[in-house]
């Protein structure tokens, strides 16, 4: 009998200590989504709240589904997380490599490389609209000062230029994250393989790309992660620096949930809409945590 | 030939700090100066007026006050973060212990489904929330939102802590327990000691993510009692003529606490995402 | 101290077991080695008789009580891990005095008896350090007081010194050894280095595959190999072995030569049984170089394929029968490779193992 119960409780150790989170998670989390999964499937509007319960079965998604208004924002959101990604990791790469390269003050560098990570999004859409305002901005200030331009650059007005502003207030944001875990990458790589490909006769070319960069990519996998955890933190940005606009023409999926939820109180259009962005936050999350875990067995015992 | 490399190395490097530190020094700078220099055309480089005016305005001690209540918005800020941090750690602590040291059935999937739990982007959280919290009546309090955030960080505090965790061995917990240990008080005196820094470091990630959120808090708090500084920060924009200035002191009251808090855990944070991520 | 008996212990992993029914008494005050391949279940062994792994079957006894449901605490032991274990943020004092302090002992009592088990393991000077600040052999020293200090009824090892280097592990084996004697515990030592069990041991217990092979003292073992696994894993170079039939009172071996059967195994080889003839190489040698001149021998030509010179003594290998054999020479005398010599294989100290179940035919 003692016995029994021992072994039992040693099994149910783990569950228990588990429950918090995964109740907590359930809660607030899980149940909600199940929520809006309903809500999704009513054309519920907060100014009528009898059309709670009126089912309308898959008709909010099959609308979204044929209206280009929905789907504009959402392929520019793909595209938008597609550039800033690559390119946060591109520039992350570059910067880390280069960081590693200089010896002398380095570990000032990398102090000063974390100092974007700490901004709020919140602050870093503000910090740009700041910087990029065609009135008072500091960059058209500082353009026409020195003469390059004698226009006011449309900076936030224009909707290309707007898109590359809040692409670039995006990645002053988030490279940091690249270059910082490549960095650690680099520290942890053992120096054996390099020499070994160098004596091999490999150029330094050869060694980043055979040697190195395979080591690093289960880095490049983890802040792939943690970054598509929390893409839709450029929402804030977004949300600041342009609102959406001009004319919806940075307009990405999030900004859109929140105009039609909260603005046109459309919460059943809404919420087919944030579960169409919620899969697509896990795809993205489930993609590169199979790449991590695909790169790790790879590397094997190396690490 | 080594020369010119290190000039090109060492113009790269200043371009990049440029970069990445010019556009947030400029915000903080602008918090010292008054708005008309700010906005002066031609720009005016070098400050030639350093104020505190600004906070001065925001705190209402000057002569010049502006509508926006800061002070409670900080205060808020500060509980509704602190508070969430301190849960989120003692129930990831649990859970990261149970990843780091225990085998059970469905653990990856468990693990799995409390990451992908924390993907759902906050906008689209936050719309049955709303409507949940509401029924609840826990809309628009401190409450409601330390409870949203609680569920936000536990996913990440408990990656992290595994990871730290799984760095001690599990022998010196073994050798606690032969030596006289329960279970229990073999986590108290060994690991948690070992992992303390680490915790500690997970805890600071907790904070920054409530300190700094900004997409549920702006749908789940309305009033003075329960608004945080980033939501706080739009009231600036509401008003009928944009004072820049102030907004850059409220910048700078939101990144100065951020700004300590990273630079005292920065190494362990880093140790603790690589390890957790990479090692299996 | 206290006698530790385990009767039909198993360790199932789900459906894997691991650990086969092991029955196996240590009496108070032994020094008893567990010894066999990695893999083979020693460290799960000890580890149910720490407490730090559930037993799935059987029943362990310490000093008379069951303890199979007890947790490590209260078993009264202390165990040296292989990687030390050292608490990293408490110096050596505290790391000595833990389980004491966790005992509720008084700070007198607590200090006494560190200072008693420094002083035993010449851990006086490094009393305020920290184990970073240690050598692998300091720790590996610290990790020893830390088990000595509390007293307990056995002291459980799990391959102590094999994270030191050769000159190292020699030295502190030795001091294992005067450490026993000067405290008399029981002791279950765990290592898969017969040369640790051979110096060590009062008794050997060789496993394999989750299960003992045999139990003996390091003699017992070595002389009389209960099969050929034992034969094989212990001693070295290992045993040779060569396949044959029983025939009018000889092994035939594979190229129809003949090795008389050793006069005190007649009467137990059947004619016509298959069997493996194992001879250490000590105990074949050429004629005039080797241990044991008298006694019955057999006597073979044989020619050097190579010959590993190592002192006072030569390593040579032959073939006998189409299969390579090792042989001893003793004396300083030069052997080229092509040399032929005549050897001479010392019959009584030669082994016959039934060639189906591998057990010694002296054993049945
Ligand atoms: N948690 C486990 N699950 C499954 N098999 C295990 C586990 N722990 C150990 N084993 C297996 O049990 C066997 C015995 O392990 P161990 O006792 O550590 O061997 P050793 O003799 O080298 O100390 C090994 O084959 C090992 O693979
Ligand atoms: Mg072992």
């Amino acid at each position: 009998m003692i016995r029994a119960l021992t072994t039992r409780r040693t099994d149910l150790a783990p569950f228990l200590l588990l429950l918090p989170a995964v109740a907590v998670m359930l809660f607030v989390v899980a149940l909600p989504l199940l929520f809006s999964l309903w809500t999704s499937l009513t054309p519920y509007k907060l100014t009528k709240p009898a059309s709670l319960y009126v089912f309308i079965g898959a008709d909010n998604y099959l609308r979204l589904l044929s209206d280009p208004a929905f789907w504009v924002p959402f392929g520019r959101t793909v595209l938008f997380l597609t550039i800033a990604l690559n390119l946060e990791f591109a520039l992350g790469l570059g910067i880390a490599l280069l960081i590693n390269q200089i010896t002398w003050g380095q570990r000032g560098l990398r102090t000063i490389m974390m100092f974007p990570m700490m901004f709020s999004p919140i602050l870093v859409g503000f910090q740009f609209k700041f910087i990029f305002n065609d009135n008072i901005g500091i960059l058209n200030n500082a353009l026409q000062s020195l003469g390059i331009t004698d226009q006011a650059i449309p900076w936030l007005v224009d909707g290309w230029l707007a898109m590359a502003s809040i692409l670039f207030a995006e990645m002053w944001m988030s490279t940091s994250v690249f270059a910082i875990l490549l960095l650690a990458g680099l520290f942890a790589m053992p120096r054996d393989p390099v020499e070994a490909a160098r004596v091999d006769g490999c150029n330094p070319w050869q060694v980043f790309r055979h040697i190195t960069l395979p080591f690093l990519m289960p880095f490049a996998f983890i802040a792939m992660t943690i970054r598509s955890l929390d893409v839709a933190r450029a929402y804030d940005i977004v949300k600041v620096m342009t609102g959406g606009g001009p004319a919806g023409r940075t307009e990405l999926l999030w900004t859109l949930i929140a105009r039609t939820g909260y603005e046109n109180a459309q919460m059943g259009k809404a919420n087919a809409m944030a579960y169409i962005s919620t899969l697509l936050s896990i795809a993205f999350t489930v993609y590169f945590y199979r790449k991590l875990m695909a790169a790790r067995r790879f590397m094997g015992g190396v690490q | 030939m080594k020369r010119v490399r290190g000039m090109v190395l060492w113009v790269a490097t200043f371009l990049l700090m440029v970069v990445m530190c010019v556009p947030g020094l400029w915000v903080i700078l602008s918090a010292f100066r008054p708005n008309r220099e700010i906005l002066a055309k031609p720009p005016v480089w070098v400050p030639e007026t350093l104020t505190l005016d600004n906070f001065g305005k925001i705190f209402g001690w000057g002569a010049e006050q502006i509508a926006i209540p800061v002070g409670s918005y900080f205060l808020n800020s500060m509980v509704i973060a602190l508070t969430s941090t301190v849960i989120a750690l003692g129930i990831g602590m649990a859970g990261g212990y149970a990843f780091a040291r225990f085998r059970f059935r469905g653990k990856n999937s468990v693990f799995l489904g409390l990451m992908l739990l924390r993907t759902v982007p906050g906008i689209a959280l936050s719309l049955p929330v709303f409507m949940l919290w509401s029924r609840l009546g826990i809309i628009d309090t401190k409450l409601g939102l330390i409870i949203v955030y609680v569920s936000l960080n536990v996913p990440f505090t408990i990656w992290l802590i595994d990871g730290f965790f799984r760095q001690i061995p599990l022998s010196l917990s073994e050798a606690a327990q032969v030596d006289g240990c329960t279970r229990w008080q073999a986590f108290w005196k060994i690991e948690f000691p070992l992992a303390k820094s680490g915790i500690a470091s997970a805890g600071v990630f907790a904070f920054l993510t409530s300190w700094n959120e900004f997409a549920l808090a702006s749908q789940l708090t309305r009033s003075t009692d329960s608004k945080t500084l980033p939501v706080g920060l739009l009231d600036f924009t509401a008003q009928f003529t944009i004072d820049w200035a102030g907004m850059c002191a409220m910048a700078v009251i939101i990144i100065v606490p951020a700004l300590i808090l990273t630079f005292l855990v920065q190494k362990h944070l880093i140790a603790g995402l690589t390890f957790g991520g990479v090692k299996g | 101290m206290a006698e530790i008996t385990l009767t039909g212990v198993e360790k199932r992993y789900g459906a894997l077991r691991v650990v086969h029914g092991i029955d196996l008494t240590i009496a108070q005050g032994e020094f008893v080695v567990l010894v066999g391949p990695s893999g083979c279940g020693k460290s799960t062994t000890l580890r149910m008789i720490a407490g730090l792994e559930d037993i799935s079957g059987g029943q362990v006894r310490i000093g008379g009580r069951v303890v199979n449901d007890l947790p490590p605490r209260k078993r009264n032991i202390s165990m040296v891990f292989q990687n030390y274990a050292l608490y990293p943020h408490m110096n050596v004092r505290d790391n000595l005095g833990f389980g004491l302090k966790i005992a509720g002992q008084t700070p007198d009592m607590i200090a006494k008896r560190v200072d008693e088990a420094a002083q035993i393991l010449g851990l006086a000077d490094l009393l305020d350090r920290t184990p970073a600040e240690l050598s692998g052999g300091q720790r590996q020293r610290v990790a020893m007081g830390r088990a000595i200090v509390r007293h307990p009824d056995a002291f459980l090892f799990d391959e102590p010194l094999s994270n030191l280097d050769a000159k190292l592990r020699g030295q502190m084996r030795a001091e294992i050894k005067k450490l026993h004697q000067q405290v008399k515990t029981t002791v279950v030592y765990v290592t898969h280095d017969q040369v640790e069990a051979m110096t060590l041991a009062d008794r050997i217990v060789v496993m394999r595959d989750g299960q003992i092979e045999q139990v003996g003292t390091p003699m017992q073992v070595f002389n009389h190999p209960a099969n050929i696994f034992v034969a094989t894993f212990i001693g070295s170079p290992p045993m040779n072995l060569l396949p044959g039939t029983i025939s009018g009172g000889a092994v035939r071996l594979a190229d129809g030569s003949a090795v008389p059967v050793p006069p005190r195994l007649t009467g137990r080889a059947a004619e016509g049984q298959a069997v493996t003839l194992g001879i250490r190489a000590d105990d074949i040698s050429p004629v005039g170089h080797g241990l044991s001149q008298d006694g019955p021998g057999a006597e073979l030509d044989l020619s050097v394929v190579l010959a590993e010179p190592l002192g006072m003594e030569s390593l040579i290998y032959t073939r006998v029968a189409g299969q390579e054999v090792q042989a001893k020479l003793y004396g300083p005398r030069l052997v080229n490779p092509g040399d032929r010599l005549t050897f001479r294989l010392a019959l009584d100290r030669a082994h016959l193992f039934d060639a189906a179940s591998g057990r010694s035919l002296e054993a049945i």
